[in-house]
Formats: C-alpha cells, sequence, structure tokens
C-alpha cells in the first residue's frame, strides 16, 4: 500500500482560461481514483496558488455577472470540503496588496472544517520538493 | 450479507444534486467518521456514482453494502466493520 502525493499549482487567473478552473476539478477527482487502484493504494492531493493564481481565491467573485460563468469559488469551497490542502503564496499576495481577510478561507457554510493556509513561498517550495508528481496550471 | 437497510442508520449523508465524484469522497469522508459496526445511509441521483463508484469502493474495502433503487434515485447502505 503507498500513497501518491500530488500537488496543483495554480498560476493561472481565474478567468478568460480554464487551466484554474481545471486544475481545481483534478485536484477534486483525484480524491476518488483510488477505487481504480490495487492493494489499497492512495492519491493525496493538494493545490497552490501562486503568482496571478492567488487571484482564484478572492471572495465574492462576481464570474456571473462580467462573464455568465461560473465563479471558481465552488470549486475553491468543494476543495477544503474534501480536506484538502490548499495554500496561498503569502509573498504574492503581498505583491497584489491582498489582505487575509479577502480571500475565501473556509467553506464552513457547506461543512467544510479545513481553512485554506496563507503560507511563504518556501513552504509551497518544499510541498513541491516532497510530492511525487507537480502539476502547473 | 446483514439485512442493513432494516436497521436504523447511525448516520445520512444526502449527496443529492451532486455529481462523481462528490458522492465518493463525502462518502469517505462520513465513514472516517462513522464509528465502528456504524451504518452510512446515502441518498444519491448520480447514476455513475450510485452503480459504480460507491459499490465499487465499498467491496474494495470489504465493507458491506445494499443498494436501493428508487424511482429517481438511490438509497445506498454500508456499514463500516
Amino acid at each position: 500500500m503507498a500513497t501518491k502525493k500530488l500537488l496543483f499549482v495554480v498560476r493561472a487567473l481565474p478567468y478568460k482560461t480554464e487551466a484554474s478552473r481545471l486544475a481545481l476539478t483534478h485536484a477534486i477527482s483525484s480524491q476518488s481514483v483510488e477505487i481504480y487502484l490495487k492493494d489499497g493504494d492512495l492519491v493525496e492531493g493538494s493545490v497552490a496558488f501562486i503568482g496571478d493564481g492567488v487571484m482564484n481565491c478572492l471572495k465574492n467573485q462576481q464570474a456571473m455577472k462580467h462573464y455568465g460563468i461560473t465563479s471558481i469559488e465552488g470549486h475553491m469551497k468543494n476543495t477544503l470540503l474534501l480536506d484538502m490542502k490548499v495554500m496561498v503564496c503569502k509573498e504574492d499576495l503581498d505583491k497584489f496588496g491582498i489582505k487575509e481577510d479577502a480571500l475565501l478561507m473556509d467553506a464552513e457554510d457547506i461543512g467544510g472544517e479545513t481553512n485554506a493556509q496563507v503560507v511563504p513561498y518556501s513552504e509551497i517550495q518544499k510541498e513541491m520538493e516532497s510530492v511525487d508528481h507537480l502539476l502547473f496550471c | 450479507m446483514a439485512d442493513l437497510k432494516s436497521q436504523t442508520p447511525t448516520q445520512t449523508l444526502d449527496v443529492l444534486g451532486r455529481v462523481c465524484p462528490y458522492p465518493l469522497v463525502l462518502t469517505k469522508k462520513a465513514l472516517e467518521k462513522l464509528p465502528s459496526g456504524g451504518i452510512l445511509k446515502i441518498l444519491c441521483d448520480a447514476p455513475a456514482s450510485a452503480e459504480d463508484s460507491l459499490p465499487r469502493f465499498a467491496e474494495g474495502k470489504g465493507y458491506p453494502i445494499e443498494v436501493v433503487k428508487l424511482a429517481e434515485s438511490w438509497e445506498l447502505y454500508i456499514q463500516k466493520p
């Protein structure tokens, strides 16, 4: 029995690209693939937002109003609902002047118990070095 | 196999309206917290989850499962050993 660790590193802006939405969808889906694996193998997924990607974590996104599409917020909440590790780069938030209270940090309203974590890039780098598969989106 | 559906479930998980993979991953999460011997009743209307992934998961883990097909949804009963 082995656990394969995946890290999805989201660098893309939330809209006018499907990159971040697909990253979250694949990260969520990765939590169900164990049923197709042998001998109790597991997959542990996590997500890190860096660079422009930190914009995905903003609360109160108005995607429907502006673009006529669903927002990334639902995907973010589902990721937390499934207890996945979600990291947001502190330095990049500082670069954009985004405060933590502007971010979607939990999914308590849908029963989530895990919070997103604002962390220095060094911690994300450490996570990158520890995983089996690294996927940049 | 024990008759699970005739027993009072320890917990009911409503995943109606949710599609794959959510029924499975939320079921896994609920089972982690369920005490040993507890029965989880799952309300589900996603065919792929009710007919494939949930039974496959339970059978892979060796958990007893019963699937009851209703008109437009399913009730699944899984017992945590």
